[in-house]
């Protein structure tokens, strides 16, 4: 599926500089789009959806007859419950209730889902009387079919008036077995997947009543791994999961994108090698242990040993890195608990949870946005500032009991990973110590204050900001 | 935008009017200034939406959360400013327009709307009261001289426009005081007259021209209007009333609602009237026919003058106390409307049809109605009769008075009797435009100065080929 999202629309977050400068009319990018799929014959593979500022029948069969096969609605479901475009989203300050967490403001939310359903069906009543006028049955016949719009001259005035729309409207021909929409659709082979063969072992062993241990290679067009295991764990034992370590793979090789996403609480999988982006991402409980290659003598704290992106929208587990991260490390983290030995810009972006320990360099953009959660940086050469930002973090010094959570970790990473550069600072940690700063959200350090007077409870673990 | 949940932490707050027992016994204006700190507080109010919908309501499109804004930050010359940028009389809006604007707030939804008229009055008082409205007459002159018919809301702001733009106006009253409407409809504890006296002294500063006590079409002939003036502007309003031809209509103490408030504020104003023309309400059972504003305003005036009962009648039926599905947000809704007026004393009584009016010695002492149903069918059995020694009919307006200049320049008409222009507001005769409630119909003050905003643009662009007016 192609997303030919027009600069039109907007969330009421947006700024006004972007409503009204930026983007194009999703006009141009679906005719562009669907001719130049039909050009190289591929346009029968793909769905084309387009959105921005749809809102009527007309639009629909426009968007249609440009090439589009799904239509997106954005605005105008949201006005159809109750939405008076305050653009306040961004606030939590919305006097309508739609677009707030607060008690109050919640109250005054009217909406039904039946609007939608009401608003939606007017939409499809009116393209239908649009269709029945130029005499198409489905959908389908409509797609493409730029022979059924013409240009209003008479609406065109000024330095509109001269605008050529012929190559919007252009229809190529179509060669052998192409079409002017979607017919044939892709075989993700799914069946293939690694995931399948740990599946069938997990099977096999939960039959027995015993956990696995089973040592499999990998390689980058293995992908997503652990995401339908973890599937298949969570139907059966649900959320919950089983006990840590129940399942326990080591692989070894380069796996591909999103190892270890969603990974189940009871599953660990140890890698031996490198990976790709999106590591652990939304990860729900279980375990991700890597490092390099035993043969290898690279130091693990120089050297980048997981893509971009990790643990993106991390919900709980634990993570244990043996090298450097790269970019946008546990953005929107909300319970992890992680150890790493670098990483890039923007890491612990959004995060509003959990613990990250990062035991070398970071990136600039550290801690933007973060409303939740503790960062601990070990930063011997005290610049780790330069590269925060600070708009909802500040940098502490670290308490007794930060030292005990962080030896604690430590003692993990060193243990999972055998990491030198670990070891070393593990074992010195009289001394290394007091290089290692606390990040803390300053809204998240108000609340756990209060909560602290009320009741001494143990930070960062369970809170979901 | 100032306070993001100002709307949160605040209620709206009431307007505060002084107690009935005493400001019936006067014709000073009936409420309190607001306090400074108030009207910021309540600014803080206005949620800033993305799509504010009080410039939806507002027919002259007021920047409201931009100087609800400025107001709430206490930068009150900036409030102004954008408050002048839109409206030409703020003063009067601020007291008297019954703010469609906070109708369509979206506060209005699930909570109480902005104090948006009195944030307004507020901001232009402080103005006045401070001494930074000045006059500012134009720079440049463009030579142009254009005649304005009328001296109401609709031609003051139609003046206002054209001489902010550097054109000579010159503005014609029949009346021997300008003002219109707002001077002879518009009682004095609505509007206190010093108010339209202090904005007209502003105009005459700035070099607008104000020609009482003449009549255009009479005293000043239509084809001088012509040659003399290279556009004219018609703003004379629709003040006809309408007529209840029925059985004793010809008694005497019968009389047009408008006719009563002109001697009524004649009257205020240290006018002496002659005996035989008096038309006062002391001691005397007032009935006022006609629901509406200038119902309202009768009974507000016989109050003053110690009327000993008044009874309000309206014909259709009584109108719902909240905002109903047949008037979702942000349409302005018809709902009953309690006066200051109402809430000084009186009946009001609806779905009432009057049949005949019933006098002794040629003076009207009864009237003979009955009630209607919803179909405003009668009610059989529903006759009954109502005292009185007075009756005012304030039944609406038809429209304007045509002999005079319209019937004098062959100005086509609207099957109204409106004025008839062309969306430029120009009408039948080249370069005479019309603006108003003698173009639209009876309407708001809000509106009166919307077309007189709307026609200044269009001459100043006839006149000149461009302009540099805002559209509204």
């Amino acid at each position: 599926m192609i997303l030919i999202s027009g600069g039109d629309g907007g969330t009421g977050a947006s700024p006004w500089s972007s409503i009204r400068n930026a983007g194009m009319p999703w006009e141009l990018g679906i005719s562009e789009t669907h001719q130049t799929l039909i050009l190289n014959n591929l346009r029968s593979r793909v769905r084309l959806q387009t959105d921005g500022q749809l809102r009527t029948g007309r639009d629909v069969a426009i968007a249609a007859i440009l090439g589009a096969d799904e239509y997106g609605f954005g605005t105008a479901i949201l006005v159809s419950i109750g939405c008076v475009m305050l653009r306040h989203c961004n606030l939590n300050n919305c006097s309508v209730g739609v677009a707030t967490q607060d008690e109050q403001l919640r109250k005054r939310y009217t909406g039904l889902p039946e609007y939608i359903m009401n608003y939606l069906k007017f939409v499809a009543m009116e393209t239908r009387e649009i269709m029945a006028s130029i005499g198409v049955r489905s959908i389908n016949e409509l797609i493409g079919r730029t022979e059924f719009l013409d240009v209003n001259r008479d609406m065109l005035n000024g330095k509109t008036k001269d605008i050529d729309f012929s190559r919007i409207l252009y229809k190529p021909e179509i060669k052998g077995q192409d079409a002017l929409f979607q017919t044939s659709f892709q075989d993700h082979g799914i069946g293939q997947v690694l995931d399948n063969e740990l599946i069938r072992r997990v099977k096999k062993a939960l039959k027995k009543s015993e956990g696995v241990h089973e040592d499999l290679t990998i390689r980058n067009s293995d992908r997503a791994v652990g995401a339908m295991l973890s599937g298949y764990v969570c139907r059966i034992y649900g959320e919950t999961g089983l006990p840590d370590d129940t399942i326990y793979f080591r692989f070894k090789g380069t796996a591909g994108q999103s190892f270890g996403a969603w990974l189940a609480k009871g599953i660990t999988f140890e890698l031996e090698g490198l990976a790709n982006d999106y590591v652990g991402k939304g990860i729900s409980g279980g375990k991700i242990i890597i490092y390099p290659d035993k043969r290898s003598n690279y130091k693990t704290e120089e050297n980048i040993i997981i893509g971009n992106t990790n643990f993106y929208g991390a919900i709980s587990g634990e993570a244990y890195i043996a090298g450097i991260a790269g970019e946008r490390f546990c953005i929107r983290n909300s319970g992890l608990n992680a150890v790493v030995e670098g990483v890039g810009d923007h890491a612990c972006e959004y995060m509003t949870g959990g613990r990250v320990i990062v035991l070398g360099k970071t990136g600039r953009n550290f801690g933007a946005g973060m409303s939740g959660g503790v960062a601990y940086v070990y930063d011997p050469e005290g610049s780790f500032s330069d590269y925060c930002n600070l708009d909802m973090i500040e940098i502490i010094e670290i308490s007794d009991d930060d030292i005990k959570a962080i030896k604690k970790m430590l003692y993990n990473h060193v243990k999972f990973t055998g990491s030198l550069y670990a070891k070393d600072i593990f074992d010195r940690i009289g001394q290394t110590a007091g290089s290692f700063v606390k990040v803390m959200p300053l809204e998240y350090k108000k609340l756990i204050e209060a909560s602290k007077s009320a009741q001494k409870m143990d930070i960062t673990e369970d809170y979901d900001g | 935008m100032g306070d993001q949940s100002g709307f949160l932490k605040t209620g709206r707050k009431k307007t505060f009017y002084r107690p009935v027992c005493e400001r019936i016994l006067d014709n000073k204006e009936i409420s309190f200034p607001r306090d400074t700190d108030i009207s910021e507080e309540q600014a803080s109010r206005c949620m800033d939406c993305g799509t504010p919908f009080c410039h939806w309501g507002c027919p002259i499109g007021n920047y409201i959360p931009e100087w609800n804004d400025a107001l709430y930050q206490k930068q009150w010359t900036r409030a102004v400013d954008l408050l002048h940028a839109c409206n030409n009389l703020p003063e009067m809006t601020g007291r008297l327009c019954p703010a469609p604007c906070e109708y369509s707030c979206v506060l209005e939804i699930n909570d109480d709307p902005v104090t948006i008229r009195e944030n307004e009055l507020d901001i232009i008082e402080h103005a006045f009261e401070t001494g930074y409205i000045k006059p500012a007459p134009p720079l440049k002159r463009t030579g142009k001289n254009i005649a304005i018919i009328g001296s109401g809301p609709a031609g003051l702001s139609c003046a206002d426009q054209l001489n902010r733009a550097g054109h000579t106006v010159k503005i014609y009253e029949k009346d021997d005081k300008a003002g219109g409407m707002l001077r002879y409809g518009i009682p004095d504890f609505k509007l206190e007259k010093r108010l339209i006296d202090r904005r007209l002294d502003l105009y005459i500063k700035e070099g607008i021209e104000l020609v009482t006590g003449v009549t255009a079409g009479i005293d000043v002939k239509a084809e001088d209007l012509l040659d003399g003036f290279d556009a004219v502007c018609l703003a004379g309003g629709a003040r006809e009333p309408w007529d209840l031809m029925i059985e004793g209509r010809e008694l005497n103490g019968i009389y047009f609602a408008m006719d009563y408030l002109v001697q009524s504020n004649r009257r205020t104003a240290g006018e002496k009237i002659r005996s035989e023309e008096l038309i006062d309400a002391k001691g005397k059972r007032v009935v006022v026919i006609g629901g509406g504003d200038t119902g309202s305003d009768c009974v507000g005036t016989a109050h003053r003058q110690g009327a000993s009962c008044i009874v309000q009648i309206e014909l259709l039926p009584k109108p719902h106390e909240k905002r109903n599905e047949n008037y979702p947000w942000p349409l302005y809704p018809m709902i009953l409307k309690t006066t200051t007026s109402h809430e000084e004393g009186g009946e009001r009584e609806w779905s009432v049809s009057t049949r005949k009016f019933i006098g002794r010695e040629g003076h009207v002492r009864q009237l003979s109605c009955v009630r209607l149903d919803e179909s405003f069918r009668e009610i059989s059995g529903s006759a009954f009769t109502i005292d009185a020694d007075i009756v005012f009919l304030a039944l609406g307006f038809l429209g304007p008075d045509h002999n005079g200049i319209i019937e004098d320049l062959l100005i086509s008409c609207d099957e109204r009797g409106n004025v008839l222009t062309g969306s430029d507001f120009m009408t039948s005769s080249k370069k005479v435009f019309c603006a108003g409630d003698m173009r639209r119909g009876q309407s708001l003050i809000v509106w009166a100065i919307s077309e007189g905003r709307k026609a200044a643009y269009f001459i100043d662009l006839f006149l000149m080929g461009r302009t540099n007016l805002p559209f509204i």
